[in-house]
């Protein structure tokens, strides 16, 4: 009996690690518009979801999107739950100990502090301020080092919660990835706006993959390659991003 | 062995959260458990009704959901409510509205506990009482108090173990505050760096235990003395009629 | 007014709200499946509890302690983990040969074929599993009191009959106490409905999830209708989702408990 179940789940496993050769599972956030959000029919859509469609084609994978709390992303990665993340993830040294990244497909790009319109926020002398932050980003690392020492830092799960809790009033100015931000200012409507310096962190945002899987970075990297140069990735980024660009053309 | 002892150094603060949690949410629910109580065997209909459908409502829903919305509602009063008050920033703080909604939830489970002992006051002791030429107020403080607590401390005592333990989904629904951080965050970051599950969690899990025996060992000294002019009896138990 | 009514109607019906209304299933599915492992549970645990052998009664005893002593939320969060690693050891130990597990880069699994890929089918179900032991060990002490509940006189008159002492445990004991059993039961079957809420932890889209997503504040025309913070609204209605759920459960039991204790329960608590 025991051999019969330890077969079934052999064969089983096997058969979806054969699989795994054509089909990639890409593993996404869905609330980090206009990277990767739920649209309105309920399935994940943005710049990543449609980047995506356009490098497994050019790989000649099949795509299959799952949807995954940012905090856990990384450890289901390395889990096997899923063979790479497109969640608006920046490469940074940090993650590079436990994770391979792709070349990048967003360049980097500043972070931006954000308030509510009129709130004078001293930069040169930052106290005693409430910063939001979407718990382990980039912006949550810089904050936890460089403003935690004389600041409240305020953690969320996601960025939109810091976003809520901003418009509210219970932060004095959230610090996030500036094209997040930028057309949350635009459509406020001059309610939330840009407050002190920009800041360079993280080196781009790029597809995560486990280290192990030389093969597929290999073939994916060679897709993003080419889609930027026939100017797709460009293309993708000026829909997505408000006409920014463009970056990868020679 | 030395991952053991490091975990259970990294935890040693983070268990305050959780304790603090407990404690500062256990005094108001009991105060208000017993109004609670009362009010639902009160005859007064809007009184009765309106404790009635308190505990119902909060004992048939998830704590978590609880958080979630209370959170989300009180954020949405800030700017018209909070602010003006001058007190945002406190009424926002997991530490404040943490025990807000544990108080919340702790005092209808707590109720109906109470409630459930009041009903089985011998009728005889209250009869005698009111014979006697008592008070309604001085019936309650001389008789039907003394003989509640009694009735009531073994599930009351668990009542609080699940408190505590209730404790552990503060932080998965209420944004964390700089480094304050609950055994269960801990236990999860330390999971996501190094992916060790057996460890981070059974460190948090024997946190859990052993603060649940103390909370048992305190309840039982205190339900001795309260139980100190009866022949001795069997102490308290993790019993399954009592639980929430 | 009409514009409005038709603009709401639509808005509540857009793909997002029907996932979110399909997501219910996932709750009902994990509390139905939980419950039931959870009385399996809960029977092993009290015939444990209930053995001659000493081992086995001190491993039932074990069991229905220790869960009970550590919150639901971090088995929840635990065992998941740990059965994914232990099938997947298991798998290991029948596919892996010296060659692949070479071939592993990775810290785990011991080989890339033993890798086991959980998605929303298989967290379900290991929710199911994690409620059934957790609230198991709570159905096991109901088990176990009830079991104590059935009258010796019946066992004696079975066991007159001529029947085995295995015959009596099944045929007797286990069939009359259920009745007893029941009150515990339906505290359990309600705590279990409140556990449901935790899915989400386990990534599964569940209607927690929807409920934060739906309600989140959106600036983005493109990711759909523009509003500000919704979310205590939708919180509000799983809220009372939940109310419901437990008045129908409390109903559902009140009707079993009045048809299958009719003369017994009365008398049992006179």
């Amino acid at each position: 009996m025991k051999k019969i179940i330890l077969a079934a789940l052999a064969t089983l496993t096997l058969s979806s690690g054969a699989m795994a050769q054509e089909s990639l599972r890409i593993a996404t956030e869905g609330a980090y518009a206009p990277w990767n959000f739920l649209d309105e029919s309920g399935k994940p859509a943005g710049y990543e979801i449609e980047l995506a469609g356009a490098i497994c084609e050019k790989a000649g994978l099949t795509c299959e999107f799952i949807v995954n709390d940012w905090d856990s992303i990384i450890p289901n990665l390395l889990a096997g739950n899923y063979d790479a993340i497109m969640a608006g993830m920046s490469i940074t040294e940090e993650r590079k100990q436990t994770i391979a990244f792709s070349d990048e497909y967003f360049p980097p790009d500043p972070s931006r502090y954000v308030a509510l319109a009129g709130a004078e926020i001293d930069f040169d002398a930052l106290t005693g301020k409430r910063i939001g932050v979407q718990g382990g980003t980039i912006q949550a690392a810089y904050a936890e080092e460089n403003l935690a020492k004389d600041n409240t830092i305020v953690s969320f799960t996601t960025a939109d919660q810091a976003v809520a809790d901003l418009s509210a009033g219970n932060l004095d100015a959230i610090f996030a990835d500036g094209a997040y931000v930028d057309p949350i200012v635009t459509a406020s409507s001059g309610a939330i706006d840009y407050t002190g310096p920009d800041i360079m962190i993280g080196e781009g945002m790029a597809i995560g993959l486990r280290k192990e899987d030389t093969d597929l970075t290999a073939k994916l990297d060679a897709a993003i390659e080419a889609l930027k140069a026939d100017g797709t990735v460009d293309g993708l980024i000026a829909k997505w991003f408000d006409g920014r660009g463009p970056y990868y053309a020679n | 062995m030395q991952g053991f002892l490091n975990d259970l150094a990294i935890m040693a603060p983070a268990v305050m959260f959780n304790i603090y949690f407990a404690l500062a949410s256990i005094p108001l629910g009991f105060v208000l458990a017993v109004f609670l109580a009362l009010g639902k065997a009160s005859r007064n209909p809007l009184i009765n009704r309106l404790s009635r459908g308190y505990i119902y409502a909060f004992r048939g829903s998830p704590l978590f959901i609880q958080f979630f919305m209370f959170y989300s509602l009180a954020l949405s009063l800030n700017i018209s409510v909070w602010k003006p008050l001058g007190i945002s920033g406190f009424v926002l703080h997991p530490l404040f509205i943490g025990p807000l909604v544990l108080v919340l939830n702790t005092a209808a489970y707590t109720a109906e506990i109470f409630y459930g002992a009041l009903r089985a006051v011998p009728r005889g002791a209250v009869e005698a009482a009111r014979a006697y030429g008592m008070s309604p107020a001085q019936q309650f403080r001389r008789v039907v108090w003394p003989n509640l607590i009694r009735l009531a401390w073994p599930a009351y005592t668990n009542e609080v173990v699940f408190l505590f333990h209730a404790t552990a989904i503060v932080y998965f629904a209420l944004p964390v505050i700089g480094a304050q951080a609950d055994l269960m965050i801990t236990a999860k970051t330390l999971f996501e760096r190094d992916y060790n599950a057996f460890l981070h969690f059974s460190v948090a899990a024997l946190y859990f235990l052993a603060v649940s025996l103390v909370v048992f060992f305190i309840f039982g000294l205190i339900y001795r003395r309260l139980m100190r002019h009866l022949p001795p009896q069997h102490g308290l138990r993790f019993a399954p009629k009592w639980m929430r | 007014m009409t514009d409005d009514i038709a603009f709401w109607l639509s808005y509540l019906t857009n793909g997002k709200h029907l996932t979110w209304y399909a997501s219910f299933q996932f709750t009902i599915f994990a509390a139905l499946m939980g419950g039931a492992l959870a009385v399996l549970f809960g029977l092993a645990g009290a015939t444990a509890r209930n053995a001659r052998f000493l081992p086995l009664r001190v491993l039932g005893t074990i069991y229905s302690s220790i869960v009970r002593g550590v919150p639901d939320v971090l088995f929840f969060l635990f065992f998941p983990l740990a059965f994914e690693q232990g099938v997947e050891w298991l798998v290991a130990t029948q596919v892996c040969s010296p060659a692949m597990v070479a071939a592993q880069t990775a810290a785990w699994p011991p080989c890339r074929e033993a890798n086991w890929i959980l998605g929303t089918p298989e967290y379900l179900m290991l929710a199911s599993v994690s409620l059934g032991i957790v609230y198991g060990a709570f159905a096991t002490n109901v088990i176990h009191g009830a079991l104590r509940s059935v009258p010796l006189g019946q066992l004696e008159a079975a066991r007159a009959y001529g029947m085995s002492s295995r015959q009596v445990l099944w045929h007797i004991h286990i069939r009359q106490m259920w009745v007893y059993a029941l009150p515990g039961l339906s505290n359990v079957w309600m705590l279990i409905i409140k556990a449901t809420s935790l899915l989400s932890l386990l990534q599964i889209a569940d209607i927690v999830l929807w409920a934060d997503r739906l309600g989140a504040p959106n600036f983005l025309p493109a990711v759909g209708l523009v509003h500000a913070d919704w979310r205590w609204r939708y919180y509000l209605v799983l809220f009372v989702f939940y109310i419901l759920v437990t008045w129908l459960s409390e109903r559902v039991f009140e009707a079993i408990m009045r048809r299958v204790g009719k003369g017994i329960l009365s008398e049992a608590h006179a």
